[in-house]
């Protein structure tokens, strides 16, 4: 019988013949967190669940972009809400928590766990919970919001996140404001080029010389493109396929001309970084490691994110 | 009317010697905003004591080694100085006394930058005593008091060689000898940033060093005739706005954030750079010569940083590097008109003063540097023979040396809140 333990040991026997790329890094982990679900399931005292639910995850493993180790983000959606049924999620959820954590996904710093009643609600309770966010409209609510907003179903045949996404979709399109709330909790990214046009690198510590991938390259990618994907009502959550709907439309065409490529290069710079046990050390890439060639192809692809970046933000705050 | 101009004199250096000593309350906020809270009573503390050990030293003998009647090398009269005397036509020995003994001090306080967060308390009174002896009073000596540079023709108006570069030389050598503090280089070579633990004292006592400079530099005329102090001052200030504004874009440039601490000290680049030129350069050069000073210390930290010269206040870049191009910076800008035409020295190089005046200039600077480095070096390495190391113990740094050498915190109440959860995690560590 699988427990814990020797998921943990499969995990870390198996992970590294799966770092040829992207795609089967992140198959994997969906296989190793299924594993956790049914031990979940098994450990507690009901035969099976009293009713339909999905078990999604967000956050990088939402977005197929996680790297060798990452935290864990995810949340349930159950059918229908009474006393047996939220007693059942509730203690689901926690045991969920608790597995992830025993198999080598940390507990999430910013509480987005199933663990976490907030994350953890049947499809009524969310949608009202997802229309509270929107009228909201508070730093944190938006954010919760964009979270959702990466959820890929891991477990569960229903189509419920398909379903509240639409609500985000309809009142956004009511409500075009909305779209600025999203703008401006992402708006701020952190400078990677400086005046001088030179790749902004950390100045001391033991990353010196290196460059944050995740703060300076990713997240300017991955933030632009989910706002786009939110106004346009794409609910794809990895960036690259969300980038490929996108282009279909032919007013992103010329904006998202590189946007697939950049981010794939990027993507394998970072599965060049995985050798580490440290989970900052995935994120550090030290240009000076570099070819010529290459630093300049980075350059090109953080200057071209700003710029989509920029563009973006333009973009949805004139339409607003 | 002379009499009045001779009592003008008087009270202008006078106050010229209340404003230098106050640029000592300067370093004590920028020290202590620029170093980590269980250092902070010790590094303010310090520098009060030291001041008075530097009194006596230069009472007793520092003043007749620059001043006195001896040699191109050194003064050898005029030793426990001063009297109520007034000559005619001049400073009292008492004013005069007065302003030149606050040089000297801070001279002394600038090298102990370089002992910051690390060297015993002993290490202090020790050579707070030799160096207001044998380093400062020689190198001010060869300048200043007649000595073999003056002969040459140095110009050094209030003291970038004399005060700052000699402070930084001996704050060099203490940096190499006591070796980088704990943390502040890793195993891989890379550094990390010890930040110090109040910017708004830093930035208090840089402003307090900047008015305090009015008196170094204007009150080193040793006069009021003319009013030309207002000129020295207004080059001053330039100098220091330019410095400051140099250093903030470049770091802006360099790193894509416009740092306090390295604006701070542009500020005092700024005004170290224009020390020596102060009364002898156009207001124009005087942006020049400050706004390159700026532009150099933020090269200069970083360079000293690469090469493991752990610097804490900065002291060697702001006062040393940026001393010797104040000093040079004379050669190049000195005006005629402030120079050769009212035979207060020679011209600078844009000036149709050639090269010699800049070449005179760099002699200096080697010749002082070199003197105040070498022997620093020399003193130091006895001491740290004699006295069993330099350094506190790596226990004593880390508890810090408000606790190790003076038995009490700057921030108790702050100090044993820390020291509660340094306990309580050690306890969960041994019990769980």
């Amino acid at each position: 019988m699988e427990t814990y333990e020797s998921i943990k040991k499969w995990k870390d026997a198996h992970i590294s013949s799966y770092l040829l790329s992207n795609v089967s890094l992140n198959e994997f982990h969906d296989q190793v967190m299924l594993k956790v679900l049914h031990v979940a399931m098994g450990k507690i005292e009901w035969s099976k669940p009293p009713c339909e639910f999905i078990w999604f995850i967000t956050g990088s493993g939402g977005r197929f972009e996680q790297g060798l180790i990452s935290d864990q983000d995810h949340g349930i959606v159950y059918e229908i809400s009474n006393e047996e049924n939220d007693q059942y999620f509730k203690v689901l959820g926690e045991e969920l928590s608790y597995g992830m954590d025993c198999v080598g996904y940390p507990y999430c710093n910013g509480n987005i766990m199933s663990s976490n009643p907030i994350w953890c609600k049947s499809l009524e309770q969310w949608r009202t919970q997802i229309i509270h966010w929107m009228e909201n409209e508070s730093w944190e609510s938006i954010r919760y919001l964009q979270i959702f907003y990466d959820a890929r179903v891991l477990y569960g045949n229903t189509n419920y996140i398909q379903q509240l996404k639409s609500i985000i979709l309809e009142y956004q399109l009511e409500h075009p404001s909305l779209l600025s709330r999203f703008v401006a909790n992402v708006k701020h990214i952190k400078s990677v080029i400086g005046p001088m046009g030179q790749i902004l690198v950390e100045q001391h510590g033991v990353y010196q010389g290196c460059i944050n991938l995740k703060y300076a390259a990713f997240l300017p990618y991955v933030n632009s493109i989910r706002l786009l994907s939110i106004k346009e009502g794409v609910y794809k959550t990895s960036t690259l396929e969300r980038i490929e709907q996108l282009k279909k439309k032919v007013r992103y065409k010329d904006l998202l001309q590189y946007s697939f490529e950049n981010f794939s290069t990027l993507i394998t710079y970072r599965m060049s970084l995985f050798h580490s046990k440290n989970y900052d050390d995935t994120h550090y890439l030290n240009i000076k490691k570099l070819s010529k060639e290459q630093r300049k192809q980075l350059k090109r692809i953080l200057k071209d994110g700003k710029k989509l970046h920029d563009s973006v933000v333009e973009l949805t705050f004139l339409k607003s | 009317m002379e009499a009045v101009q001779v009592l003008m004199d008087n009270l202008w250096v006078g106050i010229g010697a209340i404003l230098v000593f106050f640029m000592l309350g300067g370093f004590i906020l920028l020290e202590a905003g620029s170093t980590r809270m269980k250092n902070a009573g010790h590094i303010a503390g310090k520098t009060i004591f030291t001041a008075g050990i530097g009194t006596l030293v230069f009472w007793a003998v520092g003043y007749g080694f620059i001043y006195g009647d001896g040699n191109p090398f050194i003064g050898l009269s005029n030793f426990f100085y001063g009297d109520a005397s007034a000559p005619e036509g001049g400073l009292t020995t008492a004013v005069d006394f007065s302003f030149q003994v606050m040089f000297a001090l801070v001279s002394l306080t600038i090298a102990f930058g370089g002992f910051a967060e690390r060297a015993k308390l002993s290490v202090y009174v020790i050579f707070a005593i030799l160096f207001s002896a044998f380093i400062y009073p020689v190198v001010a000596h060869w300048i200043w008091g007649g000595g073999w540079l003056a002969e040459h023709g140095k110009q050094d108006f209030a003291g970038s060689t004399v005060v700052h570069l000699t402070g930084a030389m001996a704050a060099l050598a203490a940096t190499m000898i006591l070796k980088p503090r704990i943390g502040k280089y890793n195993k891989d070579g890379s550094s990390n940033v010890l930040a110090g633990h109040n910017q708004v004292y830093t930035t208090l006592g840089v402003l307090i060093l900047w008015v305090g400079w009015f008196g170094f530099n204007g009150a080193s005329t040793f006069g009021v005739a003319d009013g030309f102090f207002g000129y020295v001052i207004l080059n001053t200030q330039l100098a220091a706005g330019a410095g400051a504004v140099a250093a903030m874009f470049t770091a802006w440039a360099k790193t894509g954030k416009a740092d306090v601490p390295t604006t701070l000290n542009g500020a005092l680049a700024g005004l170290v750079a224009i020390t020596a030129s102060c009364g002898f350069v156009a207001p124009w050069a005087a942006v020049v010569i400050g706004l390159i000073g700026g532009i150099m210390v933020v090269f200069s930290m970083q360079l000293f940083e690469k090469l493991k010269i752990d610097d804490p206040i900065a002291a060697l870049s702001v006062h040393g590097t940026v001393g010797v191009w104040g000093t040079l910076s004379n050669g190049l800008f000195a005006l005629p008109a402030l120079s050769t035409d009212i035979d207060w020295g020679q011209a600078g190089l844009f000036y149709g003063g050639g090269w010699e005046q800049l070449g005179v200039q760099a002699l200096g600077v080697v010749a002082s540097g070199a003197y105040a480095f070498v022997i620093s070096f020399i003193i130091l390495k006895i001491m740290d023979k004699v006295m069993g190391g330099l350094r506190v113990s790596e226990e004593e740094e880390i508890m810090g040396l408000d606790m190790s050498e003076h038995g009490s915190y700057g921030y108790p109440e702050q100090m044993a809140l820390e020291e509660a959860k340094l306990t309580t995690a050690a306890t969960k560590e041994k019990f769980s």
